[in-house]
């Protein structure tokens, strides 16, 4: 599904490298963890899957597609949700998701349908026409996951996809996820949540300061360094001391 | 064209919600035109029809001073000040008062000018009637030198003024003397000539000058301040809203919904004609809007009405183009600067030093060399110079194609600029 060989990169004023020499690949059908603490290198890790940054080394492949070369067939491929609420605070929801689903020039009518069918899915049909801007942060995540389902990816790229929403909207995104995945379309992921991230995921890759520390199912990781659960792990692998940037 | 029209409705909705937005658009330079069209309504009149104060101390009163008065009078360019009771300190009192700035020139008529004047035709009459060899000889004296038409002029003068005073005297006194030649010579041939019913005076002043009036109802829009200040004031709007384009495109920017519009297959180059189309449109609207305040609203307040000149068509284009490159140097501003407290101000505040530099607070006419020089560089200049062009000649020679191409190249240039810097902004 992802293939990535020998990933770099370093930002203009930046003093090392974000990525260095990252290497990993993920199977199809998967839920897999993107972990690490903050200034990893996760988020610049999906800005270059997604083609937001193009100044890299190394070799990215979605399905096969080189994104160097296909760009565009990947992004018809991938849905992403950005970290950021990434839609229109003065549109309504209903606003946003119709002006996003022409921008990928879906047909009207399944178009509408499939706002429909999300927007129940995750307990917003009764405020799609509300103002973003009124959403509560749980809605606003909620809305940010629809935008990039509508034209049905095979890989859904979710960037901390519950942080700082309560748990009902929590626990609605993960069962979504798990729902989703069940359906066949492989997921990354990204979260602070370790705890979530051993739940759902059928594979986790730890990287820190731009590095791959480990790979593998949750379970088997944890075992393999005699550790209880993945906090644990990922605490003896990246060391207690702050990540402040 | 799918994506195109989505965001042209986008934008649409997005600026339907934001009142303040609406306001900055439309109501600002509604109130701008109002304001600058009342207040330059007077310095525009001076302008335009300026009546020269002038005092004349007459100790003549005779035929010369006489046709001097009714050629002022005539012209309506003159009010008109005698002094026919005349004493020792007349010229003196006149020569304070113009100094002081109450009149702008005076005409001193010495005594015995007009008499001067006829004495001197009579001998020109007898020197030519004694050429060709009519008899006879008018009453005549020695001729005078020291008596001389004065004019008095304020020390701030211009010098082109005063010499067009000066030639409108001499020319009245030329006049006035070749009409009483050619009636002396006329006089002097009576005894000795077959009687001719032709009028001489008609001969001698076969070559006439005079204004040409054209043909059509509109050829005399004169530049008045709402004709001035209307397309003006709504070319600055137009402009204006590159404060409203740089705002959304950063906030869009910082609050991520760029991120996505990114993130979606497809050339960003749709969205961006979409977002350039929206804003042309509004500075569509902007304009004609306040060309119908022009038309309907100012003859209310008292002002003359807006002419919309000749050529509709070519004023379209012309509209068309100046949205254009001002929703272009919005997207410029836009891609610039990462925040809105960066960018706000140099939008505003370049489009206020641009209209200036523009002729659009006052006529570019008016201004210094230097800045006519600098000029140049504002895309407001060629705005008003196409538009005035259309709407103030019914004649056009295509004049107005020079200033769309320098628009339509400077827009392309800012768009070509704005996504070098999305672009670096991008990569780094």
């Amino acid at each position: 599904m992802l293939a990535i060989q020998d990933l770099n990169k370093k930002y203009s004023k930046a003093i090392v490298p974000s990525i260095d020499h990252l290497s990993f690949s993920i199977s199809k059908g998967k839920i897999f963890g993107l972990l690490g603490p903050n200034g990893a290198g996760k988020t610049t890790t999906i800005s270059i899957i997604s083609g937001l940054i193009e100044q890299y080394t190394g070799e990215v492949k979605v399905m096969g597609y080189d994104l160097a070369k296909n760009k565009k067939d990947i992004l018809s491929l991938i849905g992403i949700v950005p970290q950021q609420f990434a839609l229109f605070p003065t549109l309504t929801c209903y606003e946003n998701l119709i002006y996003f689903g022409k921008l990928y020039q879906l047909e009207q009518t399944a178009l509408k349908q499939s706002i429909d069918h999300y927007l129940s899915i995750f307990g917003l049909q009764e405020h799609q026409n509300k103002l973003i801007k009124h959403y509560s942060g749980g809605m606003m995540r909620r809305a940010n996951i629809i935008a990039s389902l509508l034209h049905n990816p095979q890989l859904l790229i979710l960037d901390e996809p519950t942080a700082g929403v309560d748990v009902h909207s929590r626990n609605m995104i993960i069962d979504f996820l798990l729902s989703y995945n069940k359906a066949g379309h492989s997921i990354i992921y990204t979260s602070h949540l370790l705890e979530e991230a051993e739940r759902i995921c059928d594979e986790v890759l730890i990287i820190d300061l731009g590095k791959k520390i480990i790979q593998g199912n949750p379970k088997e990781i944890c075992t393999m360094h005699a550790c209880e659960n993945l906090q644990q792990l990922f605490l003896k692998l990246t060391g207690n001391s702050l990540r402040d940037h | 064209m799918k994506r195109i029209v989505a965001t042209i409705f986008k934008e649409w909705k997005l600026n339907q919600r934001d009142l303040g937005g609406l306001l900055i658009l439309f109501l600002m330079p509604a109130l701008l035109t109002i304001i600058m069209a009342l207040v330059q309504d007077g310095p525009f009149k001076d302008f335009q029809h300026v009546q020269y104060q002038v005092v004349i101390i007459n100790q003549d009163q005779g035929r010369l001073s006489d046709s001097i008065l009714k050629a002022l009078e005539h012209s309506n360019q003159f009010i008109i000040n005698k002094n026919n009771h005349f004493n020792a300190n007349s010229l003196a009192e006149a020569e304070q008062q113009i100094q002081k700035g109450y009149f702008h020139f005076g005409i001193y008529l010495p005594k015995g000018i007009s008499n001067e004047l006829v004495n001197s035709s009579n001998l020109l009459a007898n020197e030519i009637g004694k050429q060709v060899g009519i008899l006879g000889s008018l009453p005549h004296r020695q001729q005078r030198d020291s008596l001389r038409i004065q004019l008095l002029f304020d020390p701030v003068s211009k010098p082109a003024f005063k010499l067009a005073m000066q030639n409108m005297v001499e020319r009245m006194a030329t006049k006035i003397q070749s009409q009483i030649v050619l009636e002396r010579i006329a006089a002097l041939g009576k005894s000795n000539t077959e009687k001719s019913n032709t009028n001489i005076q008609d001969l001698f002043q076969s070559i006439k000058v005079s204004e040409r009036n054209y043909s059509s109802k509109q050829a005399h829009i004169n530049k008045n301040s709402v004709q001035h200040n209307v397309p003006a004031w709504a070319i600055f709007g137009m402009f204006f809203i590159v404060v409203t384009i740089s705002e959304k495109m950063i906030s869009e920017r910082n609050s991520g919904s760029w991120t996505r519009l990114k993130l979606i297959p497809g050339s960003f180059a749709h969205i961006l004609i979409g977002k350039m189309v929206a804003y042309m449109f509004f500075g569509l609207v902007q304009f004609y809007f306040m060309m119908i305040l022009g038309k309907y609203l100012m003859p209310v307040l008292g002002l003359p009405s807006l002419s919309w000149g000749a050529h509709p068509l070519a004023l379209f284009i012309v509209v068309l183009v100046i949205a254009f490159c001002a929703s272009a140097y919005g997207v410029f501003l836009g891609s610039l600067f990462r925040t809105t407290s960066q960018a706000l101000p140099v939008a505003a505040i370049s489009v206020v030093i641009l209209s200036a530099l523009g002729g659009i607070w006052v006529p570019l006419e008016v201004l210094p060399e230097s800045l006519k020089t600098i000029s140049v560089i504002s895309p407001l200049r060629w705005s008003l110079e196409a538009v005035n062009h259309l709407l103030l000649r019914t004649q056009t020679n295509f004049e107005w194609i020079m200033p769309i191409i320098i628009l339509t190249i400077t827009g392309v240039l800012f768009l070509i600029i704005g996504k070098v810097f999305i672009s670096q902004n991008e990569h780094t």
